[in-house]
């Protein structure tokens, strides 16, 4: 029997989970009547944002030219927060399926995926997919892929994974394209003598209320077996095999064990998943390989925000809601926080915003607290005058402005594809943003790629909503990390009824500060309700006000009547005026509410 | 003119040494010949002639439903509040059926305070005698205004001129208090307009005057008007001018202004009157949280912490008798209760006395808090061993009143 391990790449919204669902179907593996829409989604939340959170494996069986084949198959994330994942998931292969919208072209993300996945070896097979659209042009969108990425259009597979159109072709494609397994990747630097070792990549795992830490891994070389005592490479913890299995796309357990080549499941005790390292290494504990897969990075969180519990919930009830979700999802960091305005929290730090997003939701939902937010910063790299350089990850930790030499602050090089008409628009957007144009270059006759490079922090918020409405929504973006750059930013800080609200406080350029400080207190005056006595609000840069405005107190508010003795109704009238303040922060004597610790990221374009 | 001089009238003495045991009773009436455009009272529009029949089930099942309430001994009341709708639509034959089952019920002997109100278009001397005859001792006009045109705006339809001679009819049928109710802040109201009224009010010298800014009650046709921009509502900072200088005028005319919205005449030396004056007892009893028993549909009762109100819809009443259906039964826990007479007891100008606070509010209790938080805004104040809303606190009540609930 034949292995053939690949994944599946795409722009988000191309057809990927589409596509795979039918492939298990072809295959056999999901029947009829199991067939359920995104099989491999299997979290709520992820079925309904429409997107997968965390990668998958399924393997299905497929005869072609008399011979019998394993293929399995790992699924990826679809968004550009979760890179990180991507990669790891590309590791465990020796194949991509790179997907394209026969009607959309090539994305962003087909792009950067596509990169990711030649950086991995692999080999691609191009795939054109929702050729039944009445919008479809697979041939012209061949010419594109080949124009854009190099590969060869005559190689492109058209199908529709609503119809199955192609679908044969592209299992034999798998078959016959792409290579057998290897005991080793590319870059891999362990000696030969390695390639007989049992050596496997984790490339996925996920937190079970009943079986612990599942963890997902691809065999390089060697055996497992149930009962194998085993090492983490990486963070040298030993742990005994319980339970191993593959996904069809069900959990089934196998007794035999697992051959090199293969991609499986194991159970082994492991209690919360901050034990496991995604990329990280297994080997046998009696038979240790020397050199670890190469590849291993922890994911950084770039973009942070603080929670803190309002309304009922307290700090006690948000630390086990914080803890249980990280058992089952280490892809943010936490630590407890102390504001002087807000109390205590949390400071967590996130892949992305959309990656914060789901968090909060589902510490929310999940935990069942209600929570504040902080508008969400990026790390700051400080050198002080001495000569010390640290990050900091949150305005109010900078230190005294006299004791700083320079304040530096995380790039990206933005990928920008985007029709025509668009292009005189987002270059206004990136230059207010503060980017740099890199280049441009014609994707088709109508699209064009372009290249800024932006500060992180200027794209956190709404940017991606500003270019895909200057788009018409046909806009889309990818983006990767490009270190550190030196700018005149400083600390702008707010004062609520003469009280510096620190969660509030905001580093910007210094030739925006006085017009960002009069965008921020306008919505602040917004959101935060009028109450009992006048509320001053000010913007101050070190001790300078650069920006003032005053909410007014509350004029009149008593009901006359009381109702002829239906006191009940009256209580409830009042009660609703105070249930109004539960997603609110008291600062001082003041009520602010959620929305005003956003309104710090508010441009006011 | 000499300042009439003041006797201290209900302020630190309990008048209800024990609420438990002061009980009251409401009577709804929910008959109207015209919905008011600003009322959101349970009523429904019927004429007394072309209606007799639905006056006559309504008044069985009234009594029906007075009758539970019979005990052995007749009810020791200290006051009866008869309100509507408009009471005085019910014809007298229905009134007499009425007053003959409450005799049978109460002991009259203990009964403080039996308080009717009229529409002034109703007051007529055969129906104020009776009521006279039959131990009522107050009447509460529904005067509103005396400008026509801001009658017009809330669709009340009747003469100004025929407050003055109600109150004429009633004082010599033997009635002993006059209420006049008193609306401000009505669309296209000035502060000259104002003057007017109160001008107009005054000149009346009625025992006590409830004066209301009118509020926009969900689902009322005034509402409705406002919602679709037909109408404009005053502004909220002349509203609170407009309050303000209702407040001065009265207090300056010898009005004692002992709850958000009454006032009541001050009391001279010499008047034979009880502790309370001429305020409003069976008011004082709601918000001093004591008990009292609704009748009639929509009416809400209080017994010892429990909290229902019949269900407003006079088929289903007339239906259910004599036990009507009811609904939003409620009975507190502690620290709501204590939000909940904190709410009724700061409406009052007195207050709620520091004993009362020490007593009931736990130490531990966050309001001790919120109350010194209020105090320092000034929005509370400690006067004579009492905490009141401050004169400038008055006027956001709801919203002093909501922190401590």
């Amino acid at each position: 029997m034949k292995i053939r391990n690949f994944c599946i790449i795409a722009h988000i919204d191309h057809g990927k989970s589409t596509l795979a669902d039918r492939l298990l179907a072809s295959t056999g593996a999901v029947t009829k009547r199991e067939e359920r829409e995104q099989t491999l989604d299997s979290m709520d939340l992820e079925r309904e944002r429409g997107i997968t959170i965390k990668a998958s494996s399924v393997s299905v069986m497929h005869h072609y030219e008399g011979e019998d084949y394993m293929l399995n198959f790992i699924d990826t994330p679809g968004h550009v927060d979760f890179h990180y994942e991507v990669s790891r998931a590309l590791q465990a292969c020796e194949g991509a399926i790179l997907v394209v919208d026969s009607a959309q072209g090539v994305e962003a993300q087909t792009v950067a995926n596509a990169y990711l996945a030649i950086e991995s070896d692999l080999e691609m097979i191009p795939v054109i997919n929702k050729i039944d659209l009445p919008g479809a042009r697979p041939e012209e969108i061949a010419l594109e892929t080949e124009q854009v990425l190099g590969l060869p259009a005559d190689e492109c597979i058209f199908t529709s994974a609503k119809t199955g159109a192609g679908i044969t072709e592209l299992l034999d494609a798998i078959c016959a394209r792409l290579p057998d397994p290897s005991p080793r990747k590319s870059g891999d630097e362990a000696p030969k003598s390695d390639d007989e070792k049992t050596r496997a990549l984790i490339f996925d795992a996920k937190y079970d209320d009943y079986r612990g830490v599942v963890v997902y891994f691809r065999l390089f070389g060697g055996k497992l077996k149930v009962g194998d005592k085993i090492r983490m490479m990486g963070t040298k913890r030993g742990f005994a095999v319980g339970e191993l299995g593959k996904f069809k796309p069900k959990m089934t357990r196998q007794k035999e064990p697992m051959l090199a080549g293969e991609v499986g499941y194991m159970v082994a005790s492991i209690k919360t998943l901050a034990d496991v390292n995604i990329g990280d290494t297994i080997t046998l504990d009696n038979d240790p390989a020397e050199c670890a897969l190469p590849g291993y990075q922890e994911p950084h969180p770039m973009v942070f925000c603080d929670f803190y519990p309002s309304g009922e919930t307290q700090f006690d009830d948000l630390r086990e809601a914080v803890t249980k979700l990280h058992i089952n999802d280490a892809s943010f960091t936490y630590q407890p926080t102390n504001s002087e305005a807000l109390g205590s929290g949390f400071r967590c730090g996130f892949l992305g915003m959309l990656h914060m997003d789901i968090i909060q939701e589902r510490l929310e939902r999940e935990g069942n607290v209600s929570l504040v937010q902080t508008a969400p910063t990026v790390t700051y790299e400080i050198e002080q005058r001495d000569g010390t350089v640290f990050e900091i990850t949150n305005p109010a930790d900078l230190p005294d402005p006299s004791l700083i030499k320079e304040i530096r602050e995380p790039m990206i090089t933005a990928e920008i594809i985007t029709p025509n008409k668009s292009i005189g628009d987002l270059m206004k957007l990136c230059d207010q943003r503060r980017g740099e144009y890199k280049k441009q270059q014609y994707l088709s006759e109508t699209r064009q790629i372009l290249d800024y490079e932006l500060p992180l922090a200027e794209t956190i918020y709404d940017f991606y909503d500003k270019l895909k409405s200057i788009t018409s929504g046909y806009g889309t973006m990818d983006y990767q990390l490009n270190g550190f750059r030196r700018d005149n930013l400083v600390k702008m800080d707010i004062l609520v009824n003469g009280t510096r609200v620190d969660a509030l406080s905001v580093i910007v350029h210094r030739d925006k500060a006085e017009y960002r400080g009069r965008v921020l207190l306008k919505r602040l005056k917004q959101e935060i309700d009028r109450h009992l006595f006048e509320i001053p609000l000010q913007a101050a840069i070190g001790g300078k006000i650069i920006a003032r405005e005053t909410i007014k107190s509350v004029g009149k508010n008593v009901t006359a009547k009381c109702y002829g003795g239906d006191v009940t109704r009256k209580r409830k009238l009042l009660e609703k005026q105070k249930k109004g303040k539960e997603r609110m922060k008291r600062v001082g004597t003041v009520d602010i509410p959620q929305e005003a610790f956003m309104a710090v990221l508010d441009t006011g374009e | 003119m000499q300042q009439p001089q003041q006797v201290v009238s209900g302020h630190g003495v309990n008048l209800f040494q024990d609420t438990q045991n002061a009980l009251g009773l409401y009577l709804h009436i929910p008959f109207c010949f015209h919905k008011c455009h600003y009322c959101d009272f349970y009523s429904i529009v019927d004429s007394a002639t072309r209606h007799e029949d639905r006056q006559q089930h309504f008044t069985d099942a009234l009594i029906s439903e007075l009758l539970t309430a019979n005990d052995k001994s007749p009810l020791k009341v200290r006051t009866i509040f008869v309100g509507g709708g408009t009471p005085t639509l019910l014809q007298p034959k229905f009134w007499h059926q009425i007053f003959q089952t409450l005799h049978k019920i109460v002991d009259f002997s203990s009964l403080d305070e039996f308080t009717v109100e009229a529409n002034p278009e109703t007051v007529t001397d055969e129906l104020m005698r009776l009521f006279a005859q039959n131990g009522v001792n107050r009447i509460s006009i529904g005067a509103q205004s005396f400008d026509q045109s801001l009658l017009k705006v809330l669709e009340r339809w009747h003469d100004p001129q025929n407050v003055s001679k109600a109150m004429n009819i009633a004082r010599n049928a033997g009635i002993r208090y006059i209420n006049l109710d008193m609306i401000f802040a009505i669309p296209s109201q000035t502060m000259d307009r104002l003057n007017a009224d109160l001008d107009a009010v005054l000149d009346l010298q009625p025992d006590h005057i409830s004066d209301y800014s009118l509020i926009f009650e969900p689902n009322t046709p005034l509402t409705q008007k406002r919602n679709m921009g037909l109408i404009q509502p005053i502004k909220e900072d002349i509203e609170r001018d407009m309050f303000e200088h209702v407040i001065t005028r009265l207090s300056q005319a010898g009005y004692d202004h002992y709850e958000i919205s009454n006032w009541a005449k001050k009391t001279q030396a010499n008047q034979d009157l009880p502790v309370w004056g001429n305020r409003c007892l069976h008011n004082l009893l709601y918000w001093h949280n004591a008990n009292w028993l609704g009748f009639g549909p929509s009416a809400a009762s209080h017994m010892n912490g429990h909290r229902w109100k019949n269900l407003p819809h006079l088929g289903k009443y007339i239906e259910g008798s004599p036990i009507p259906p009811t609904i939003d039964h409620e009975y507190l826990k502690q620290h709501d209760r204590i939000g909940e007479q904190l709410m009724m007891l700061l409406r009052l100008r007195e207050g709620v006395s520091t004993a009362w606070i020490k007593k009931h509010i736990p130490d531990s209790d966050v309001r001790h808090q919120t109350i010194k938080e209020l105090r320092d805004i000034n929005m509370l104040e400690i006067r004579d061993n009492y905490l009141r809303l401050t004169d400038q606190g008055l006027f956001v009540g709801d919203a002093v009143i909501a922190r401590l609930l």
